[in-house]
């Protein structure tokens, strides 16, 4: 009898254990919001949606289209050839700059006064591109295209006039920019980003003599007088071939750097 | 007698057997895919299937598209799908719902999708290996490939906490795990985030002492 006990009450205090775990109280009473068994959209909804909203935007695509067609229709010459190119062009028209853009005019914000438009991207983190790169503004006198602006790493560069289009004015017009960048952070004291800049802009613009003076300035400044030293000397040597026509602002900037390139190399020898 | 006793022990001792073995039969049911089904509380199917509707719904209704398609007279952006990373404590594989997107992508029109990584890789390859075995005419060409503006990248990260109430024979677990995946449409050109989106997962996964 003792031991039957002896039993009993072991059983029952496993099973108040037992059951003490399980009731301990639960620390989460939210109800779920997804059942076992239920079922999981699985976006073919948000797809047909997107489908439809595309087909639209494939109708804008043909505006594109006809936009083409008739910019084609109507150009001559070298408006033409800009246009099979992608490529805006002096004396386009509106059509013509959407063609050659790409776009339709959601593309653009116009402002038109007296025989003037301006067309600036509605988007200025989406700009529309031709061929050449992103469009920052294109102006308009009389229907023909007078000025535009590509939105490059050293700012706008503009282009008024048919050389700055070409690619030697390209190359020109980004290196007048990367050496003003480069001037500027010479004169902050980032020399190493100066010397970066000049370089860049040495490759764009080869036949420039000032470009060596600057960068002969900069390395002498940084403290690299064996590198100035022979920038000095490749400047002058370059001066001497070119045979300086002695006239206007441009020579007077040229006689002040050599005189004090002479000097340097003068300074830079003796310290040697 | 006791003959017959012996011999109903000798038999019910393999019928016991035979049936048990019956119960522990493998059985396969071919079932929804789009069912709700959570064994162990783990990341799953479902997981997976929630992750990639709310992403489909959420990049294919952003606005980045009309912008895009404003700027560029009615064009579907190009889109090239970058890393999508796995920073859960579990062994996850994103590729399922990044698969989703990618046919969404695709299905829906909305987006051009440019092929990247090892696949962009073979394609290569096989192009490669056209130039020096294909008829002219039918060669692939090189130099052709469409430049993606957009990059989609992501990550999902996890958070988990956890506690056991004790008794002396059982125990109950009580566990939350927390998932949250992002992901991000990036401007290859101007680094700009165009679209992001997210989702997150919240389960609560309890265990009762003995299945109590």
């Amino acid at each position: 009898m003792d031991e039957r006990m002896k039993i009993f009450g072991a059983a029952l205090l496993v099973g108040a254990l037992t059951l003490s775990g399980g009731c301990a109280k639960k620390h989460v009473n939210e109800q779920p919001i997804i059942e076992q068994g239920e079922r999981v959209d699985d976006g073919s909804y948000a797809v047909a949606e997107a489908r439809d909203r595309a087909e639209e935007r494939q109708r804008q695509a043909a505006d594109q289209r006809d936009i083409e067609a008739e910019a084609l229709a109507t150009c001559e010459g070298d408006v033409c050839d800009a246009v099979v190119r992608d490529e805006v062009w002096l004396g386009m028209n509106e059509t013509q700059v959407l063609a050659a853009t790409g776009t339709t005019e959601a593309a653009w914000n116009m402002r038109r006064s007296g025989g003037s438009t301006v067309m600036t991207p509605r988007d200025a983190s989406m700009m529309p591109s031709d061929a050449v790169g992103a469009v920052a503004m294109v102006q308009l006198a009389a229907g023909a295209v007078s000025r535009y602006g590509y939105q490059e790493s050293q700012g706008v560069r503009l282009v008024s006039s048919p050389d700055q289009a070409t690619t030697e004015g390209r190359a020109a017009e980004m290196a007048e920019a990367l050496l003003r960048e480069g001037d500027e952070l010479a004169a902050a004291g980032r020399l190493e980003a100066a010397l970066d800049r000049y370089d860049r802009a040495s490759i764009l613009a080869p036949d420039d003599p000032l470009i060596d003076y600057r960068v002969a300035s900069v390395l002498d400044k940084a403290l690299r007088p064996l590198e100035a030293l022979i920038q000095y000397e490749l400047f002058l040597h370059r001066l001497d071939l070119e045979r300086i026509e002695a006239r206007g602002e441009a020579s007077a900037r040229l006689a002040e750097a050599i005189a004090l390139a002479q000097q340097r190399i003068v300074v830079l020898e003796r310290n040697r | 007698m006791k003959f017959n006793k012996a011999w109903s022990v000798w038999l019910a001792v393999p019928l016991i057997a035979m049936s048990a073995a019956a119960c522990s039969k493998t059985n396969v049911s071919r079932i929804d895919p789009g069912s709700v089904t959570d064994l162990s509380g783990r990341w799953n199917d479902t997981d997976s299937r929630l992750v990639a509707a709310q992403l489909i719904d959420q990049s294919l209704n952003g606005a980045w598209l009309d912008r895009y398609a404003d700027a560029n007279g009615g064009a579907a952006p190009p889109v090239i799908v970058g890393e999508f990373r796995n920073r859960s404590s579990e062994h996850i594989p994103v590729r399922t719902f990044v698969g989703d997107l990618e046919n969404a992508f695709v299905n829906s029109g909305a987006v051009t999708l440019v092929a990247g990584g090892d696949e962009r890789d073979e394609v290569r390859d096989e192009r490669e290996d056209q130039q020096y075995n294909a008829r002219a005419g039918t060669r692939a060409g090189l130099g052709q490939e469409l430049g993606a503006r957009y990059m989609l990248q992501g990550e999902l990260q996890s958070i988990e906490d956890e506690e056991t109430s004790r008794g002396v024979v059982g125990s109950r677990k009580e566990k939350i795990v927390f998932y949250q995946v992002d992901a991000r449409m990036v401007d290859l050109e101007s680094n700009v985030v165009v679209w992001a989106g997210q989702h997150k997962i919240k389960k609560y996964i309890e265990r009762p002492p003995l299945g109590l």
